[in-house]
């Protein structure tokens, strides 16, 4: 077991975090987080700004917008 | 994915449907339009325009659909729809006088990265203070940000979608979608930052780890 180290840590963090890596890249990426604490914190704020813009981005569309969109479809449709 | 539709993966037979065009979409297409909206929210930055833009966009996903291949991925599809009906109809009122040269601004021409140096007790209060941080917070800094990185931001972590996918929608390199992903993370969280300490939320790192880092190595 040889540790990526904390640079290919922190270059590859991000795309460690979207799942954009090879299996055996991420396990390594993994591996080091586990035992490095500065990449472990920098893995941290990267999932907790992940999250943070997820619960903010929620949004349901207005009723209206719903009932005007299903109306269209029907005129639509009938016109074709 | 919270909103994600069970029909989906779904399989449908194409050649002798048994119910009619309409029937589908509204089955397949309409269980997105809170996430489109959300993502119009975020392009159009007002609720009149985002509405406008989804229905434009369920208009023209309609009027295309016979195209859509069954079984392939639909949410990639009516994104890639709404992105283009966005830039077409909307982007020309309300561009920002740095579009289209934003992904050659050097970093420090963006600012931030200061935070780069700080220390592993500064990120661990960085992060607790982010994760306090009031929705709108989050909103208006989203706002702020260039709107290509703030998109790239939005595919990725609110849809997940991958970088390929994202490159897909929004009609650039997968190298392009990095860099405004990460740049737009970056700016995001600096400002973040900057929003905690003004309303007094420690990102100073005086709060104590909890004693579990004793003798890990680098």
């Amino acid at each position: 077991m040889t540790d990526c180290g904390c640079e290919k840590a922190k270059a590859e963090l991000e795309e460690y975090l979207h799942n954009e890596l090879a299996k055996a890249d991420a396990a390594d990426i993994a591996e080091h987080i586990a035992n490095c604490d500065d990449c472990t914190s920098d893995a941290h704020v990267g999932a907790v700004l992940t999250q943070a813009v997820q619960r903010a981005c929620r949004e349901t569309a207005p009723s209206d917008l719903r009932d005007q969109v299903m109306l269209t479809l029907r005129t639509l449709q009938s016109n074709h | 994915m919270a909103h994600a539709p069970v029909t989906e993966e779904s399989e449908v037979v194409t050649e002798a449907p048994v119910v009619d065009v309409r029937t589908l979409f509204e089955a397949q297409a309409i269980p997105f339009m809170d996430q489109l909206y959300a993502a119009g929210l975020r392009m159009t930055r007002n609720p009149p325009d985002a509405a406008d833009l989804v229905q434009e966009t369920f208009v023209k996903a309609f009027a295309a659909f016979a195209q859509f291949q069954q079984g392939t991925n639909l949410k990639a599809w009516l994104y890639r729809i709404l992105t283009n009906t966005f830039i077409n109809s909307y982007r020309k009122k309300q561009r920002d006088p740095y579009q289209g040269t934003i992904d050659e601004l050097e970093d420090w021409q963006l600012g931030g990265a200061e935070s780069v140096t700080q220390g592993r007790a500064t990120r661990s209060a960085e992060a607790e203070a982010i994760d306090h941080l009031p929705d709108s917070a989050v909103k208006d800094a989203l706002q702020a940000i260039p709107e290509d990185f703030r998109m790239a931001v939005y595919f990725a972590d609110v849809e997940g979608f991958s970088y390929q996918e994202i490159a897909d929608i929004m009609k650039t390199p997968v190298g392009t979608v990095m860099s405004r992903l990460h740049r737009g993370r970056r700016m995001l969280r600096d400002l973040l930052s900057e929003y905690a300490v003004e309303r007094g939320i420690n990102t100073s790192g005086s709060r104590v780890q909890p004693a579990t880092t004793e003798s890990k190595k680098k």
